[in-house]
């Protein structure tokens, strides 16, 4: 019982996700402002550290407006079950050797499950808020998470099918230098409709500040804005995670196996997305579509393919 | 749990986000003051899309006629505490255009400003320093002017 | 030339002459002529109508009207008077829209300002003046502007309410069973500045644009006229900031056309050097807005970075970075420390070592080409019929360029070239502005070798020829002076009273009004995600658009 309101209340839940949504913002900004030739948050603590602990604070005490003429009840539940969703994932994580919340047999389907049910969450915020550009900003999320998540799914079941196993934690022990090179393209794929998940550059289409203000987020305020916010960090977490256990092996490491390894990988998966954010602008939704369902989904298809070729040439032998 | 709460209050005065809602000239400055050369972002101010989580209202430059209902309105949409911030010569008395059919000449006295940041208009440098000194403001617990008076509560809009 | 005035002595006019190399100035007489002399116009070539700008002399009660045609092609232009009666009930006149597209909203402002009326104008409403205007003219010399002024908050009130009113009509208008909706696209919008557009639309798709403009209405034009010729320049110049020395250029030649007054060389290169920093910052900032505008700001950041270096130099001259009020009627407000070409030198270095990675990151930029390519597309057909200047017209493929065709200051003694692209799409104007931002830099250089050359062998002497005095009173007369600003073209038609102190009336033509007005033509039918880069590749600036 202790452990698990442990495990619930401080790692891999709400505390962790607290913590690394304030690191992860601070990295993001800092990194972003390297890129810009500009130095980004510094007098708060050591190079800035302090400066996005003091951001969240400080919009966990603002004022939360509920605007005029919204449906109370579904404008202030999306937050936190937005949050709670986006952090069920990572109990299924296999965070360092033996560490593992939820260890089950269907680990990888709940995983992108999970993943995958965030932007109906979201869209119902943009639909609670009674605001057009909130509106367009929900049904925007809602277009593209249909169309990426089918290549996300796909992508994600290529271990599975290689190792054929669903448990995360055989997938991690079965996984190896040449499993890599296998999974090479899978992984490219996943990392593609991962930045279409979580609305990133170019298919950052459904909080397009240009476009449509900010999209689901435009009426949210105060601690509302809060939660949504964290449950981004935290669904940036999932996925990176996700990535992670799928394709780069986890916990391991070179000499030996911890959670540093797992995190340093994390944080090269988010360092190497900032950098495309920072050189990439925003494509259409049309253009995003036909992406997705013309290439993404064949591909994937194709990947499943060679997947099982490769398994059939290097694995069923052994 | 009182030490709780002052870390809050002094999270609330470190970190101001601006609502990017531009009315005169004095934006191009602002702009200026987010490049790299000045980079505001050192001391933590940050422009967001939406007032809605914006903690300070820059007033930059002129405000016309025409443009004050959505300006008051912008303020009213932020959530509390707000503080406001008039950039130029123009919100204090209209500058340049003192005497344009077109222009308020006192913007401040219907939405009163915290700082007032002189300069026509000023310099990027001015304007971090202008933001320090509502960052002091909070800390010493003044309340936002705005808040204390100002015509726009009688008025409807 | 000869085929213009052929066309207007045909017709009963007071007089048809020349004026400096490239214009016809005429009156006519008659305005019920003003409609088939259009036509001819049109058939001879001149497509474009530059602006329409009245002018209001109470004493003689006459409304006279003045038109700018203009042949992108030949570089043929004209200049029609037309005296029209000063009481409302008569001073009307037809509309030119129908032949000449570009007149819409120049006529419609004539109308908001001046009261003119303009018979069969498909679009008659107020534009730019706030609604506590509505059914007063201005701009009219017999406008008591205390007494209107007097009540600021019923006039602010009158605007909530007419906002509002409109608001509750939108939604009443709509057909409720479709997902038409009006979006207010501004002016509290990350991307707008102080402008509102009313996308009507069904979803994504617009159906069409209505611009609401004005929100930075300071009336600079009436502004003007209650200053004295060297304090006008603080209100030219603040047409728009990002551009500024242009403008101040242009006002000054008008006043030292009416003046007779010829600048030194001396003052005629400082022009051209102050004029291209202030296009190479304007450029800069333009450039960085288009990739904003496509949700990536690491363009607009690395321009700022070397836009200060050229601010400097703009600071270390005239003690500020923006507002240098540096030109004025006779030549330049500064002498100049050679020192200060140290900064100079500084910043064409930053720009000569930045340049190539812009280029390569962002010009060539694949995300770029693939968004921008098929996007707000112009022909050179419609940058005739919309009147469209600078980079908008240079990226559809029309030679026009003012530095070249009508050249001041000291641009005739540069070697310039026209920098044109062919498609006309969004991403043709990015790289248009990105070419002539190297251009620009490129006439920095020479200009600034030539003063060192000039100011070493004794030709120029940097601290006394900046000026030459230009008399406070000035005789009655008129000009017009044309420059090529960092948006297109800038035309300034100064009138002046005898002895005067003031000027009688300015008008501004300003780029931005014209390509505003190209929004709804190149949005219908497109999606919301095209608003904002064509916004941005249409390269507006809300100043000089409200004026």
């Amino acid at each position: 019982m202790m452990q698990t309101i442990t495990q619930a209340v401080v790692f891999p839940g709400l505390l962790y996700a607290l913590i690394w949504a304030v690191g992860l913002f601070w990295f993001f900004r800092k990194f972003m402002a390297t890129l810009h030739k500009r130095v980004g948050p510094k007098f708060n603590g050591i190079a800035g550290s302090y400066q996005t602990l003091f951001d969240f604070s400080k919009l966990l005490t603002k004022e939360s407006i509920t605007p005029d003429g919204v449906n109370p009840y579904l404008f202030s539940i999306m937050p936190p079950l937005a949050l709670i969703i986006a952090m069920l994932p990572s109990a299924f994580i296999p965070w360092s050797d033996g560490f593992i919340v939820v260890g089950s047999d269907y680990g990888l389907l709940a995983l992108v499950v999970l993943i995958g049910i965030e932007p109906f969450l979201l869209f119902l915020t943009g639909f609670g808020s009674n605001n057009k550009y909130s509106f367009l900003g929900g049904v925007r999320i809602l277009t593209q998470s249909i169309s990426m998540e089918t290549s996300f799914f796909l992508a994600a079941l290529s271990p599975g099918l290689l190792f054929g196993t669903m448990n995360l934690t055989s997938i991690v022990e079965s996984s190896t230098w040449f499993s890599f090179l296998i999974l090479l393209p899978g992984f490219i794929l996943y990392f593609i409709a991962l930045l279409g998940l979580l609305e990133q550059p170019p298919f950052n289409i459904p909080d397009a500040e240009q476009e449509i203000v900010y999209g689901f987020y435009t009426e949210y305020s105060g601690t509302n804005y809060f939660l949504l916010k964290i449950a981004e960090f935290a669904e940036f977490m999932a996925v990176f995670a996700g990535a992670t256990t799928l394709f780069l092996g986890a916990y391991k490491g070179l000499l030996f196996d911890s959670y540093f390894f797992f995190f340093i990988k994390m944080i090269l998966i988010a360092m190497f997305m900032m950098t495309l954010r920072a050189a990439t602008p925003r494509i259409t939704m049309a253009q995003m579509l036909r992406f997705s369902w013309k290439y993404m989904v064949p591909i994937t298809l194709i990947n499943l393919a060679w997947v099982l070729l490769a398994k059939s040439l290097f694995f069923m032998g052994a | 749990m009182l030490k709780i709460l002052d870390f809050f209050d002094y999270a609330k005065s470190e970190s101001l986000w601006m609502a990017h809602f531009c009315t005169g000239c004095c934006s191009l400055e602002m702009a200026a003051a987010m490049g790299p050369r000045y980079d505001w972002e050192r001391y933590g101010y940050l422009p967001t899309p939406t007032p809605r989580q914006a903690d300070v209202l820059m007033i930059t430059g002129l405000v016309s006629k025409k443009i004050l209902p959505a300006l008051l309105r912008t303020y009213a949409q932020m959530p509390e505490p707000k503080y406001i911030v008039a950039l130029g010569a123009c919100s204090f008395d209209g500058g340049p255009y003192n005497d344009s059919l077109s222009v308020i000449k006192n913007p401040t006295e219907i939405l009163p400003a915290d700082v007032f940041i002189a300069g026509c208009p000023p310099k990027p440098e001015a304007i971090i320093e202008g933001l320090e000194e509502v960052k002091r403001k909070i800390k010493e617990g003044i309340p936002s002017a705005a808040s204390q008076g100002g015509l726009w509560q009688e008025m409807e809009f | 030339m000869q085929s213009i005035k052929d066309i207007l002595n045909s017709f009963d006019c007071e007089f048809v002459e020349d004026y400096k190399k490239v214009w016809v100035k005429a009156k006519l007489n008659s305005k019920d002529d003003l409609l088939s002399v259009a036509k001819k116009l049109k058939e001879n070539g001149l497509r474009s109508l530059s602006t329409v700008s009245p002018t209001d002399f109470l004493e003689d009660n006459i409304m006279e009207i003045n038109y700018f045609f203009e042949d992108l092609d030949t570089k043929r232009n004209l200049w029609l008077k037309l005296d029209l009666p000063r009481e409302s009930e008569t001073c009307n006149i037809e509309s030119l829209t129908p032949i000449f597209p570009s007149a819409n909203w120049h006529e419609r402002e004539a109308y908001s300002m001046f009261g003119v009326d303009f018979l069969n104008h498909p679009d008659l409403r107020d534009i730019i003046k706030s609604e506590d205007f509505t059914g007063k003219s201005p701009f009219r010399k017999d406008f008591d502007w205390e007494a209107h002024e007097k009540d600021n908050l019923t006039n602010v009130q009158t605007i909530v309410d007419a906002f509002k009113k409109e608001q509750a009509e939108n939604e009443v208008d709509l057909d409720t069973d479709s997902s038409e909706t009006i979006l207010n696209w501004g002016p509290t919008h990350p991307a707008s500045g102080p402008i509102r557009l009313r996308v009507h639309c069904d979803g994504e798709d617009i159906i069409g644009i209505d611009p609401d403009i004005g929100y930075v209405w300071r009336a600079l034009e009436h502004l003007i006229t209650k200053k004295d010729f060297i304090g006008a320049i603080v209100s030219v110049e603040r047409l728009c900031f990002m551009d500024n020395i242009n403008s101040m250029t242009a006002y000054a030649m008008a006043v030292e056309e009416i003046a007779d007054v010829k600048i030194t060389p001396f003052a005629s290169w400082m022009r051209v050097l102050l004029g291209e920093v202030a296009r190479v910052s304007s450029h800069f900032m333009g450039l960085g807005m288009f990739f904003n505008n496509m949700g990536l700001h690491t363009l607009a950041m690395w321009n700022m970075d070397t836009r200060e270096f050229f601010l400097d130099f703009l600071e270390s001259y005239s003690g500020a970075r923006i507002a240098t009020a540096s030109v004025e009627p006779g030549g330049v407000r500064y002498g100049l420390d050679m020192a200060m070409f140290n900064e100079l030198q500084l910043a064409i270095e930053k720009f000569d070592s930045s340049i190539g990675e812009v280029e390569a990151i962002f010009v060539k930029n694949p995300t770029m080409k693939l968004r921008a390519v098929d996007v707000g597309v112009l022909s050179a057909q419609e940058i005739h019929e919309f009147g469209l200047s600078g980079i908008v017209a240079r990226a559809s493929g029309v030679k026009t360029d003012i530095r070249i065709d009508e050249p001041y200051a000291a641009y005739a003694e540069l070697d310039l070239d026209y920098i044109i692209q062919k498609d006309g799409s969004a991403k043709d104007r990015f790289e248009m502005l990105f070419h002539e931002l190297k251009q620009s830099v490129n006439i920095i250089k020479k200009a600034k070798k030539k003063i060192e050359e000039n100011v070493a062998s004794g030709e120029m002497n940097p601290t006394k020829d900046h000026m030459v005095k230009v008399p406070k009173k000035l005789p009655k007369g008129e000009a017009i002076s044309r420059v090529e600003w960092a948006r297109g073209e800038v035309l300034m038609h100064l009138v002046t009273q005898e002895k005067a102190k003031t000027p009688y009336r300015l008008k501004i033509r300003a780029p931005s009004f014209n390509h505003t007005m190209m929004l709804d033509h190149l949005l219908q039918g497109q999606t919301l995600s095209d608003i904002p880069l064509i916004f941005g590749s249409l390269y507006i600036c809300q100043g000089d658009l409200d004026r």
